[in-house]
């Protein structure tokens, strides 16, 4: 504690009296302060070495120093395509002031936000009693209804609903545990198994002066399918749109490998706001992607999107995708059906999610679903827990 | 500004072209001895920094292909088994106790060293390039972090293996897979985009000394053109200096739209899935062609 304080001390000084050094030792240290709350992921340790860098560079040449910290301090693509505006806000004083004080609205406005539902989570284990029974169905009809008038700000309150907050985190644990059982093929040293390790059991023979005394085996590596969702969250399926998204959460918290996007007329990657461990947090990120919930769909605009954006990087053959949506589209079907072919050539499996399929009426003859049907691995309904419950295992067995 | 600026004509010497921010980072690596993490799409030139940092610093590149189920015995070391059994053979009439027969037959002889053993045991730093870590598993990444973080391993027979010199680490990413938080917070971090016109023409310039002025000038626009195009895959720089060459190897050195027979027998070296072929019909070229 002692050494904190006095290592602190320096810091504090600026406000007694006026010293360049240590002015430009808080501005810089400053600045990985400041970087973190615009969301870069640094630490206390990152402050320490913005200063060992500008030991070397130096700070008369504000462009070296850019370059320098801009390696130093991001980590991935988009904080590399933000840092540089950053920089400029916070060493380039006008636009600084502006800035910084939004941010800090924006954050202390999140830490209210907090404060105030931080009773909540007591509430599930009370709930989830009946919560489970309830149907996940009607209940979310009646948030898409109450959401008819204000469509263009959706709201996102509904992620973090309590009421089977239960039933589908269990759902999805079982989902995760199943998947984990699916073999593909690769080999990894094994302590029994049907095939010889012959290159293990030449090195176990060492022990035994040459003589293969005890044999290693081979067995097939148990790796999980990747996992690609993407939700269709467009008007006609808002009774479900929520519904999923929460199934999807509580699978990103599952397993590691999935990766979520939603889509309406455009393709937007949730992954990381699902994942966000503060439920509040994460509810105020949807809400800044969610630009176009509700409105209508094109889902081959939105697939080809995706085929073209993302899918060398994520599809591969080991990647199951799971595609939610009722079908109606207004966009080309011949390009819907050439999206699909183009995904399935590049992914394991192709898995639709239809919630409206065990309706009674209903049959898929929707434009989009007809031209659909051809390149799927398995269509499936799944209008609420119960539904999905149902046909896990044939999702299951069609990931195999 | 000086020792970036002399830093980037070096590597102009050793045939890379690189922004003056890239040598910054460079340079910010060879100071804190931190290792690099370049990103970016394929075949925008991540595996060429390494190869030209090691020609800069007339040292050794030691390059590790990650891989999906990359393991320990292909990335740090092996016993050599079978010279082992044979040793053991040989040893067998001979009157030595048998603890120091058994440390003979572990000792470094019959050691096989993989990329990463190797790196730490060179008296002058090397350059290691660590390629496509997002390939590897996450089980790897681990077992890298630990390596990158205090430059040891152990080999249980061995014991401790310490590294002789710091190696110049350079790790590259094609993003198919989120890497941990905690590598990157290991690594400086480097950005690469497909370049832009000027520097293309430059590197095209130092490649393929024979595509001059003009003609250099109408092949770098039409790459760039087709790289605006939505295309499953765009080509990198490599294909841009594939197809300067195979463009002067069937004598054609200028472009336009009277060329486009010509030019479409060429594009095997630029574009590489048939769907993208496809999309180029004698029209689609001849207009780009036209237009540079």
């Amino acid at each position: 504690m002692l050494s904190v304080a006095s290592s602190a001390a320096p810091l504090a000084a600026p406000l007694r009296a006026f010293d360049p050094g240590t002015a430009l030792r808080t501005r810089l240290t400053g600045f990985a302060g400041f970087l973190r709350a615009n969301g870069f992921a640094l630490g206390g340790a990152d402050a320490v070495r913005v200063l060992q860098t500008t030991l070397r560079t130096g700070v008369l040449d504000g462009l070296v120093l850019r370059w320098s910290l801009k390696a130093l301090l991001c980590g991935r693509g988009d904080e590399w395509r933000r840092f540089d505006a950053l920089f400029d806000s916070y060493f380039l004083p006008p636009n600084r002031t502006a800035f910084t004080q939004s941010e800090s609205v924006a954050t202390s406005a999140l830490d209210t936000a907090q404060a105030a539902t931080a009773g909540s989570p007591a509430e599930p284990a009370a709930a989830s009693g009946q919560g489970l029974a309830e149907d996940a169905g009607t209940g979310q009809a009646r948030h898409g209804a109450s959401r008819e008038e204000s469509l263009l700000s959706t709201d996102f309150r509904d992620l973090n609903r309590c009421e089977d907050a239960r039933g589908i985190e269990a759902l999805m644990r079982r989902f995760a545990q199943r998947l984990r059982h699916l073999q593909l093929r690769r080999e990894a040293r094994f302590h029994h198994g049907r095939r010889i390790d012959l290159q293990g059991t030449i090195r176990r023979s060492v022990a035994s002066g040459g003589t293969p005394l005890r044999l290693a085996w081979k067995e097939r590596r148990r790796v999980r399918p990747r996992l690609v969702l993407l939700l269709d969250v467009s008007r006609s399926m808002s009774p479900y749109s929520f519904f999923y998204l929460r199934l999807a959460r509580a699978l990103c918290a599952e397993l590691a490998d999935v990766y979520c996007f939603i889509f309406h007329t455009r393709i937007t990657s949730v992954a990381q706001a699902l994942r966000d461990p503060d439920p509040w947090r994460s509810q105020e990120r949807m809400h800044l992607l969610a630009a176009g919930w509700g409105g209508g769909t094109r889902i081959g605009e939105c697939l080809s999107e995706f085929n073209r954006e993302q899918s060398a990087r994520l599809v591969h053959s080991r990647t199951g995708v799971i595609v939610v949506s009722d079908g109606y589209d207004t966009g080309e079907p011949r390009l819907l059906a050439h999206s699909l072919q183009v995904l399935r050539r590049r992914a394991r499996r192709i898995v639709w999610l239809n919630p409206l399929l065990h309706q009674p009426g209903y049959s898929p003859q929707s434009q989009g679903m007809q031209a659909a049907m051809p390149h799927l691995d398995l269509l499936a309904g799944g209008a609420d827990l119960a539904d999905l419950e149902r046909i896990v295992a044939d999702i299951i067995e069609s990931l195999r | 500004m000086n020792e970036v600026l002399g830093l980037q004509r070096e590597l102009q010497g050793a045939g890379y072209i690189a922004e003056p921010a890239l040598a910054a980072a460079l340079l910010l690596m060879l100071d804190l001895g931190r290792p690099l993490l370049l990103e970016g799409d394929a075949g925008v030139g991540k595996t060429e920094i390494a190869k030209a940092l090691a020609t800069v610093r007339a040292t050794r590149l030691i390059r590790l292909q990650c891989y999906e189920g990359l393991d320990v015995h292909s990335a740090m070391y092996e016993w050599n088994y079978q010279r082992q059994l044979l040793a053991i053979k040989l040893l067998e009439h001979d009157e030595r106790p048998a603890a120091l027969k058994e440390q003979d037959i572990f000792s470094e002889r019959y050691l096989l060293k993989r990329p990463l053993l190797e790196a730490i045991g060179c008296e002058q730093p090397p350059v290691l390039l660590i390629d496509e870590v997002d390939r590897a598993d996450e089980a790897f990444e681990a077992y890298l972090l630990e390596l990158l973080s205090d430059y040891q391993m152990s080999i249980p027979e061995l014991g401790t293996v310490r590294a002789v010199s710091k190696p110049l680490v350079v790790i590259t990413s094609n993003g198919t897979r989120e890497l941990s938080d905690a590598l990157r917070r290991r690594c400086l971090y480097q950005y690469i985009d497909y370049p832009t016109f000027a520097k293309e023409l430059a590197i095209v310039e130092i490649k393929v000394p024979q595509a001059a002025g003009r003609f250099a000038q109408q092949v770098v626009e039409f790459v760039q053109s087709v790289r605006r195009m939505e295309l499953q895959k765009k080509p990198g720089v490599a294909e841009t200096l594939d197809w300067a060459a195979a463009l002067l190897r069937l004598g054609i050195s200028t472009i336009d739209d009277d060329g486009a027979e010509r030019i479409l027998d060429t594009l095997s070296a630029l574009i590489k899935t048939r769907d993208d072929r496809t999309a180029f019909t004698r029209d689609v070229v001849a207009r780009i062609a036209a237009s540079c």
